[in-house]
């Protein structure tokens, strides 16, 4: 085998695919390598990690088929740290894999690729397959994630859940104390229910080129693969019932307000100053008489707070949340104004943009 | 079987290298021998079934061979993926008979429908759906008659359903039933279709709801083709006509109908009807047809009792396998008065809650996460609302309602509001006495007894009190 590709081309594609790769210390070593593929003149890497795999096609300036894995990390800090614009070639002499640019070259030992597992088949025509702007996708997948949770002890919870319901694709997550939903494609066809893991969906988003305009989602029973320019990432869906989240989401409120962003977003965050101790619990509160809305902490050792905001108010109420969730929502809206809506009891508050339905984010209130 | 594998397992260990054996091998499982001698083994995700199945099948061959497993074949799952297939399994009569003592099942209605897809997790409907060569029948395979809960509200409709499968064109041709919304209707009459498509693959079955019916019938005289449609509709072998009420006023609808109806009727074909009253109470409909609609008997599905909302509940639990305490079931019976589907989506929304924060049914219901919102109200009805609304569906004052008056109709209502008052709100006959005004208890005791007696052999009455009981709790 036999590559001559340049030194950014390279180095960028061993960026994206060596942090897929497992440590050293892992109990199959061949899982720490990045397995190098010339197949017809089309020059691959992939790494995996048993639960995802990563495939990058690097353009090349020739090749010559062969295959060897060789130790990922190390590969890859090599030709980081060679000068850009250099020519870089790379040819195997049994297992010793020799990498030259110029003046610098060195030997590093690999290990022939039949170890190397196999990566699961998608069989494209049964497969649903689903395409979208990368900046949509980014954005949308982004404002989600946040709420998954971290909690291994309920595996469901870790993932985000694509699902289409009335001919449109939704992602959502949640971790039990807040969900976020949005919607990602209208108008498709075809019908998914799968829960993908947070930690492959953040490599998807790491691993994007810029240059990409279009990602391909493809499901089947057991994965899903991401492809986004020549970048591929192939993850296992994770096993088990997500929540039939809709359900939760509050319907018919009794209070309903709508506020500027970024002037909530300040009083909940001095608020958050004096709930440190309370468990981060602020009190929004809703005066139909006076016409506003309140935000308001007490601590018992340092003091206490209370802002205000005007606006149009038709029932009074009062909720218990946590700053941090509350925050964590303010963040990822996009407008404006946002719209908060609770009810009299404990059901959960509903926060959202104010006109678009695309996003919408629920959080549980703290017991009062 | 299982001690087998771990032998199986520990020859495997010895046959690879440790660290191959530790990341391959770890979490799997035997799944299953089957009796034709298919070996299928269990793996965590798709990637280790992969480099199983390529790469140490031989090995696992050669283990299982060594240690006496006859076999004809090794097959690979990633676990969960057998859940793709729906869960449910077959809900036997004996297991129906002993939730509900003797009665049977009953409608777990379109929610089922609902569940279904929910168990085909991941999958592709669009690619299943694909019938294209048979006759668009509008049957959602959903609705089966195994996952219809019989209950006293409806086992006589039910036993004719049976009936109609087993005969169709027969005795009960046309099948006419009625009730309230949210009942059920919809899943028995589907049921009855495809228990008729399981039983008879030949027939081309219909099922239509009446506006879609008529819809098809204006489109198709637009384009002056009302004979394509008369015909589509009197080639079938079972034509199910949901919600005929709605063809109530639509006169030239009615006659299509009249023509495909006679048709079928005459060469033996079953046509079943579902409507939200009796024949005789659909207004502005032709006589003759009004007729003909009757002449198979009428049925109906009442509102179901406390213990039959509680059997509905608890076959829909073991059909989606969720655990829910029967405390938890007894809350939610208790607490919804009024249709099926509105059972279920309480029902629906406790479990959600339960799932998403990681907890039991019956603690979601005493955290008070769902106690409030829609259907707390429905739990405290005051006996003056229940007075209140008697009269006003009745068309009296309650001043006239509650007074001496012994015109049959006006008594009539005092005793239905003294009925509804015991059985809603289970209050003494003497307090019942002072709040419809009426000398003492015995008078309520009678009024009570005569409209539980009543209402078993009047089927307008029962209709009547079933809708005042649904206008109480609206």
């Amino acid at each position: 085998m036999e590559i001559e590709v340049a030194q950014e081309k390279l180095a960028r594609a061993l960026n994206v695919v060596s942090r897929v790769a497992v440590g050293a210390k892992s109990t199959l070593p061949i899982l720490s390598n990045v397995m190098i593929k010339v197949d017809s003149g089309k020059v691959s890497l992939t790494t995996t990690n048993l639960d995802m795999a990563v495939v990058d096609y690097v353009p090349v300036i020739n090749a010559k088929d062969g295959v060897i894995t060789v130790p990922a990390r190390l590969l890859a800090e090599f030709v980081q740290n060679l000068p850009r614009g250099e020519k870089i070639t790379i040819s195997t002499d049994g297992v010793k894999v020799k990498t030259s640019a110029g003046k610098y070259s060195s030997t590093i030992n690999g290990a022939i690729a039949d170890d190397f597992p196999e990566l699961p088949e998608i069989n494209e025509e049964k497969a649903v397959i689903y395409k979208m702007g990368v900046d949509e996708f980014k954005a949308g997948l982004s404002q989600v994630v946040i709420a998954a949770s971290g909690d291994t002890t309920r595996p469901s919870l870790t993932g985000v859940y694509f699902n289409t319901a009335d001919e449109s694709l939704f992602v959502a997550a949640t971790d039990g104390y807040r969900l976020a939903e949005r919607k990602f494609i209208e108008k498709v066809k075809s019908e998914v229910a799968a829960i993908v893991p947070t930690s492959s969906l953040q490599e998807v988003l790491r691993s994007i080129p810029e240059e990409a305009d279009e990602i391909e989602i493809l499901f089947d029973d057991n994965q899903v693969r991401f492809r986004a320019a020549e970048i591929e990432v192939t993850s296992k869906l994770i096993d088990g019932t997500f929540p039939d989240y809709r359900q939760l989401i509050p319907k018919d409120n009794e209070v309903k307000i709508e506020v500027d962003r970024n002037e909530l977003n300040r009083i909940v965050k001095i608020a958050a100053l004096f709930a440190r101790e309370s468990n981060r619990a602020i009190t929004c509160e809703t005066d139909a008489e006076k016409k506003v809305f309140s935000v308001s902490s007490i601590s018992n050792e340092v003091g206490e707070n209370k802002s205000e905001i005007e606006t149009e108010v038709e029932k009074t109420g009062k909720v218990k949340l946590d700053s941090r969730f509350l925050i964590d929502a303010l963040n990822a809206l996009t407008e404006e104004k946002v719209k908060i809506e609770f009810a009299l009891s404990s059901a959960p508050v509903l926060v959202t943009n104010a006109k678009s339905k695309d996003y919408r984010h629920i959080i549980m209130p703290l017991n009062v | 079987m299982f001690d087998v594998w771990k032998n199986v397992l520990a020859e495997v260990e010895q046959a690879i290298p440790a660290s191959a054996f530790a990341t391959w091998f770890k979490d799997v499982s035997l799944a299953s021998i089957s009796p034709d001698g298919v070996v299928t083994i269990k793996t965590p995700n798709v990637f280790k079934e992969g480099q199983i199945r390529k790469k140490y099948d031989d090995v696992i061959r050669d283990a299982l061979k060594r240690n006496g497993v006859k076999f004809t074949d090794v097959t690979y799952i990633v676990s969960g993926e057998q859940r793709i297939k729906p869960r449910s399994r077959e809900i036997s009569r004996e297991e129906i008979s002993r939730v509900n003592d003797g009665a049977a099942k009953a409608p777990v209605s379109d929610n089922i429908a609902s569940s279904a897809p929910r168990n085909t997790k991941r999958g592709f409907a669009s690619s299943s759906f694909n019938s294209s060569s048979r006759f668009e029948s509008g049957l959602n395979p959903a609705y089966t008659m195994d996952n219809f809960v019989i209950g006293s509200n409806n086992d006589v409709a039910a036993a004719i359903a049976q009936r109609v499968v087993k005969d169709p064109g027969g005795r009960y041709n046309p099948f006419y039933l009625y009730g309230g919304p949210g009942l059920g209707k919809t899943h028995l009459v589907q049921a009855i279709g495809n228990a008729l498509q399981a039983e008879h693959p030949e027939f081309k079955i219909a099922y239509v709801p009446t506006n879609s019916f008529y819809n098809e019938f204006i489109s198709d005289l637009k384009s002056r083709q009302a004979d394509k449609f008369t015909k589509k509709y009197q080639s079938v072998d079972a034509l199910i006509i949901d919600d005929i009420q709605m063809i109530m006023g639509k006169d030239a609808t009615q006659n299509a109908f009249f023509d495909i109806f006679n048709e079928l009727q005459q060469h033996g074909k079953q046509v079943i009807i579902t409507s939200d009253r009796l024949p005789d109470q659909l207004e502005q409909l032709d006589p003759r047809l009004t007729s003909r609609l009757a002449s198979g008997g009428s049925f109906d599905i009442q509102l179901p009792k406390f213990e039959d909302k509680c059997a509905i509940l608890r076959v829909k639990a073991d059909y989606d396998a969720v655990e829910i305490e029967d405390e938890a079931i007894e809350y939610i019976a208790n607490m919804v008065k009024t249709n099926v589907r509105d059972l279920e989506g309480e029902y629906k929304k406790i479990l959600a809650f339960a799932e998403f924060k990681g907890i039991t049914p019956l603690a979601v219901i005493n955290s008070g996460m769902v106690s409030s919102g829609s259907s707390s109200h429905k739990n405290v009805v005051s006996p003056r609302h229940v007075v209140d609304t008697v009269a006003k569906c009745l068309n009296l004052t309650v001043k006239e309602m509650c007074g001496k008056s012994r015109v049959a109709h006006i008594k009539t209502a005092r005793q239905i509001a003294m009925y509804l008052l015991s059985e809603e709100l289970g209050m003494s006959t003497t307090k019942i006495a002072l709040e419809v005004g009426v000398k003492d208890h015995t008078t309520v005791m009678h009024g009570i007894k005569k409209i539980r007696e009543d209402i078993k052999c009047d089927f307008a009455l029962r209709e009547q009190v079933a809708s005042i009981r649904e206008e109480v709790y609206a």
